[in-house]
């Protein structure tokens, strides 16, 4: 059944080549096939415990299968962390399609083609039952990747894309080839690592390659610019939906793989291992320091592009932990961010579709000319900050609880404070993009792309009803690894250290919004145009190119405190290895004399050095 | 007993004469009267008055001194911007009458033309005792329901605009027009 | 089956608890300008002033507003507010405060802010702007010491509750009492001078330079909800304070003395939180204004480097 599907995502994607002059109808055809992922998905929640309506039930897929394709095999198995992660790339790939029917005109036939080859992929890596059929479809994905950064026509991003995707697929097979040289099975399964410096290293590369797609620092050099130089809706599914690959992986090999008591045997820290720990530091790192970064950018994407890494690093702290709590936090944070980021993505999209600008101090005022992107935006930044009005407070809350929990003393202020950094950068976009002077007399968006937003505004609000939810979701997963999943019930979730209530949230901010309201409405008031501000005598009507928008350089002291300490970032740290190599490299090559003396030297010496050892061994 | 619209009027009025919050526009010389109404020597704070940075949030305007055409159009906008119930005090004989500058062919003589004032400090300058004084007559006039300045502003609105247009106008025969569009 | 009687209880309470904590917010807003003229040597306003500047803007004859984003800043703060007051324990009184803990509140304080900052924005003033901008970074800035000694909290009562931090402090065991939290109660009673926006920690409102900053265009109702908003948010953050360090103000047990417990108890409140804002006002009254930058390097600096010490601390007292 299974290989149907991929067989029309294939299909479709070659069809999509043909269609290149017909945009409107490939978007179309794209979308619709796009949906069979997620109907697949919802077949497959019988399996995960949850119980969905039979209508919703289309694929009937019951049971996973091998199969034989020529010599070797390709091994399939939905297993629930595959799902959940499967679960947020497949409803997230059908709207970014819708949006992009309105969106991509230039070549869409290779656009969708590559799209669809990326999801080809993704469900590859994540129905994968061994290292073999994981790594092809890896690289499926990636390619894809690489083909839809290309379309950016951006040297910078796609050398670095480039360069740190090999370097992610290098670290990883070599990862690969470490642990099948210790345990002889490439299935998952069947993997049992004993606990040597050998599995650690391996381990350690797999994470790091995985860090890669996850843009954790410093191997997120290249995500900036690829968020920022490609077409929006493939940015919202790279950033939102494809990152997610990358802690995807590390979770798998982290605690599927490996397990809890092997990373626990390299040494543990108050119950955490070193492993996790280290792991934590890095994403507490990211978090901080990518929120340092996205308050100082200009380029809408980029300010997105550093808050979407900062945001990932909070994923990496729950993963690190590796608690019941922390690891439920780090599954909700996922699920928040894909959905909260791909909307930021998809809202500048639209607004760069009306306006064609994406420096936010040249746009501005958009509030009242798009209110429905602005209203969906607003509450994608909402679910980015944490504001409880949002499902994105209970991730961030299991996620601090997680780390109070193990006493996380020096990890949880910077966790915290770059929450705080990112309200700065939250604001930077509402007043920068949406608020302030209105400079652009635009329509609103799209009907298609607004139908994308607001759909992919819904889980938002429905998991702050029930962040219960995602606990039940995190169950099945906790139980593979031999965990209890955290006390909850659909609104209220308990800690050792606190409860979370959604309802009383929920009730206090209508009530009191009530409350607020009878006390506004009580007199009344007239709109003024936005010419009638004070500004201590008149608005300078004779110089049309004086801007009353204060967004340029908006946050400038905070960048005179800032900028010296992150000037020299992850690239001159790149540079530098860069340079290492470039030393060893000449110093190698000095080896290569071109004496035929030297040479049988050479050999002497390693024999001299061979006989030695086994004399002594 | 119940109260009807204007004991609501009444509190109202009671509350505001407490609560002046002033703007002041001090480019005359009578601002260099009000660092001392305002600190420990006179302090108006006595009387819940309080300055403040802009119109939208004040009661009181206080124009203190002589205006040239050009910053009349700005007092105007301030004025317009502040919101019902607002009150005008002007300071010192610049406001009455023009005061020293009364042949200036570039200050304005009488405030009144222009904006409604609702109390008129005599004196080049006033005393901060004249400005206390005055603050207490407005006081006194809002309690009373006689400070109306700003009805009379809605209600003779025609007639101040072309007061203002008469005053912007520096070419003869844009008071030409002021004047054709008047009889109109 | 839900108790409804008990549920319209808990609401009546609440609401009055609400109507209150107005009440004493409105009252702090004339008690500082009193303390401050005193400190000034001038006579000051009356003690009430707050309840007629408040009403005064409430009836003011005509309003103005700048669009539907514009009125989100009144609504969000009042409300905002308001929730974060729902979830503090008063004076040991819990209304929902059982319901959520301390992470929660913090995030809640960004609701009012968010919304205010929303409203200011909308407005299209640069000294609005500008103002939020400043605000921003204060709270970037003392956000920074103050969780730094919340966390050092959190992991000495192993509890993220503020009830569970109240409770732990009962029977006079004060945070405060202990020498850790006592420096600890210093850097965090910095960090709430910026909290509060007192001088020198003004940076935002700045009225000299930057015309009130982001309520530069507010008047009327629109400004009477803002003050509203600012009032109630002394209470808020004052009751923080006390709720960490003074063991929210419970000297006498509920369970022993009964409802009188609970009228000793909110008269030492209401004490120990005019108390926390006089300290607040006496370095408000006679400190000019730093710059952004500095206040930055302030807290971030020293503030946190204190911080940092109490953190060092607890963690060799958890590890032993």
């Amino acid at each position: 059944m299974i290989v149907e599907v991929l067989a029309i995502l294939l299909g479709t994607a070659f069809l999509m080549l043909a269609l290149n002059k017909f945009p409107k109808i490939a978007g179309t055809i794209a979308f619709f096939v796009s949906l069979l992922p997620f109907l697949a998905v919802l077949s497959w929640a019988g399996q995960m415990g949850i119980n969905i309506p039979s209508y919703l039930n289309l694929l009937h897929f019951e049971s996973m299968a091998t199969y034989n394709l020529g010599a070797g095999s390709l091994l399939l198995e939905i297993t629930p962390l595959g799902w959940f992660f499967l679960l947020l790339l497949a409803s997230l790939f059908p709207m970014v399609m819708l949006y992009s029917v309105s969106f991509v005109r230039e070549n869409a036939g290779g656009f969708y083609a590559a799209m669809l080859m990326t999801m080809l992929g993704t469900f590859g890596i994540i129905l994968a039952k061994d290292m073999l059929t994981f790594f092809l479809f890896w690289e499926i994905m990636s390619w894809s990747i690489f083909a839809l950064v290309l379309r950016g026509h951006d040297r910078r991003a796609i050398v670095s894309y480039l360069a740190f995707g090999s370097m992610s697929a290098m670290l990883i097979l070599f990862g690969f080839m470490i642990l099948y040289y210790d345990t002889d099975t490439l299935l998952f399964a069947h993997m049992h690592l004993a606990p040597t410096r050998l599995n650690l290293v391996a381990l350690s590369m797999i994470v790091a390659g995985f860090a890669v797609k996850g843009a954790l620092m410093p191997m997120h050099v290249w995500a900036p610019h690829a968020y920022s130089k490609s077409e929006e809706p493939f940015v919202a599914f790279l950033s939102g939906g494809l990152s997610k690959l990358g802690y995807f992986g590390m979770m798998l090999f982290m605690y599927s793989v490996a397990g809890m008591g092997l990373l626990a045997s390299w040494g543990t820290f108050r119950d955490v291992s070193w492993f996790g720990y280290s792991l934590a530091v890095v994403g507490a790192f990211t978090a901080f320091a990518g929120t340092i970064l996205a308050v100082m950018q200009d380029d809408l994407r980029k300010l997105l592009a550093y808050s979407s890494i900062g945001q990932l690093g909070y994923i990496a702290i729950g993963m690190g932990i590796g608690t019941p709590l922390a690891i439920t936090g780090a599954l909700f944070q996922a699920l928040n961010h894909t959905f909260f980021k791909a909307v930021l993505f998809l809202a500048a999209g639209a607004v760069y579709y009306r306006t064609g600008k994406w420096k936010i101090s040249e746009l501005g005022g958009l509030g009242y000319r798009m209110p429905f992107t602005f209203l969906a935006s607003l509450f994608a930044i909402f679910a980015l900050a944490g504001i409880p009005i949002t499902s994105g407070f209970a991730a961030k809350w299991l996620l601090y609880e997680a780390a109070i929990e193990k006493k996380f003393l020096f990890v949880t202020p910077i966790m915290l404070i770059a929450g705080v950094g990112a309200f700065l950068y939250a604001y930077k976009i509402l007043y920068g993009v949406f608020l302030g002077e209105p400079r652009y007399d635009v329509k609103e968006a799209p009907l298609g792309q607004l139908v994308a937003m607001w759909i992919l505004v819904l889980p938002l609000v429905i998991f702050l009803v029930f962040p219960g939810w995602v606990a039940d979701m995190a169950a099945p997963i906790l139980k593979e690894y031999g965990m209890q999943a955290i006390p909850h019930t659909p609104f209220v979730i308990t800690t050792s250290l606190g409860v979370y209530n959604t309802l009383a949230v929920i009730f206090g901010i209508i009530g009191t919004l009530l409350l607020a309201l009878v006390l506004y409405k009580w007199k009344p008031q007239e709109v003024v145009p936005h010419e009638d501000n004070y500004l201590a005598g008149e608005p300078p009507e004779l110089y049309e190119n004086i801007s009353m928008h204060a967004a340029y350089k908006y946050y400038e002291p905070f960048e005179e405190v800032f900028l010296p300490y992150f000037r020299s970032g992850a690239e001159k740290l790149w540079e530098v290895v860069l340079y290492a190599g470039e030393i060893l490299g000449t110093g190698a090559r000095k080896i290569y004399t071109g004496m035929v003396e030297d040479y049988t030297m050479y050999i002497l010496l390693f024999f001299i050095i061979l006989i030695g050892w086994w004399l002594l061994w | 007993m119940t109260l009807n619209h204007d004991d609501w009027g009444k509190v109202a009025r009671m509350m505001s004469k407490r609560s002046l919050w002033m703007v002041h526009f001090c480019t005359g010389c009578g601002a260099m009267e009000m660092p001392p109404v305002m600190t420990s020597r006179y302090d108006m704070e006595r009387f819940g008055m309080h300055a403040m940075a802009t119109p939208r949030q004040a009661d009181v305007f206080l124009v203190t001194g002589y205006l040239a055409v050009k910053t009349l159009k700005r007092v105007v906008q301030v004025y317009e911007q502040m919101r019902d119930p607002k009150y005008v005090i002007g300071f010192g004989s610049c406001t009455i009458n023009g005061g020293m500058y009364w042949d200036s062919y570039n200050t304005i003589k009488d405030l009144s033309k222009y904006i409604p004032v609702d109390v008129y400090i005599a004196g080049c300058m006033p005393r901060p005792e004249a400005i206390i004084d005055s603050f207490l007559k407005l006081m006194d006039m809002i309690d009373k329901g006689e400070a109306i300045g700003w009805k009379k502003y809605h209600k003779y609105y025609d007639q101040y605009k072309k007061n203002q247009r008469m005053a912007y106008a520096y070419r003869l025969d844009e008071v030409e027009d002021i004047k054709e569009d008047d009889a109109k | 089956m839900v108790d409804f009687f008990a549920l319209g209880e808990q609401i009546l309470v609440m609401a009055f608890l609400v109507t209150l904590g107005y009440a004493i917010g409105m009252f702090f807003n004339g008690f500082a300008r009193k303390i401050t003229a005193r400190i000034h040597n001038r006579v000051g306003p009356p003690i009430y002033q707050g309840y007629i500047d408040v009403f005064k803007l409430f009836g003011k004859k005509t309003n103005i507003s700048h669009g539907w984003i514009f009125d989100l800043a009144a609504l969000f703060s009042i409300a905002g507010i308001t929730l974060v007051f729902l979830f503090l324990p008063v004076a040991g009184f819990s209304m929902l405060s059982t319901d959520g803990d301390l992470f929660l509140i913090l995030y809640l304080l960004a609701i009012p802010a968010l919304g205010f900052a929303l409203g200011a924005g909308a407005s299209g003033n640069p000294n609005a702007a500008v103002g939020i901008m400043r605000a921003l970074m204060t709270m970037l800035a003392y956000e920074l010491p103050l969780v730094m000694v919340i966390v050092a909290m959190m992991v000495h009562y192993n509890t993220t509750s503020l009830a569970g931090i109240v409770a732990a402090q009962s029977n006079m065991h004060w945070a405060i009492f202990l020498p850790v939290f006592l420096i600890g109660a210093i850097v965090a009673d910095m960090a709430l001078q910026g909290m509060l926006m007192e001088k020198p920690f003004d940076i935002p409102i700045a009225p000299h330079e930057i015309a009130t900053g982001p309520m530069v265009e507010f008047g009327g109702k629109h400004l009477g909800a803002l003050m509203l908003y600012k009032m109630m948010g002394i209470v808020v953050e004052t009751t923080l304070f006390v709720d960490l360090f003074l063991g929210g103000g419970v000297i006498l047990s509920v369970a022993q003395y009964g409802w009188l417990a609970y009228v000793v108890n909110f008269l030492v409140w209401f004490g120990l939180i005019t108390f926390v804002f006089f300290l607040a006002l006496l370095i408000n009254a006679v400190f000019p204004r730093f710059r952004i930058e500095q206040a930055l390097k302030f807290y971030w600096k020293y503030d946190a480097l204190v911080a940092l010490l109490i953190l060092i601390w607890i963690f060799v007292e958890v590890s032993t």
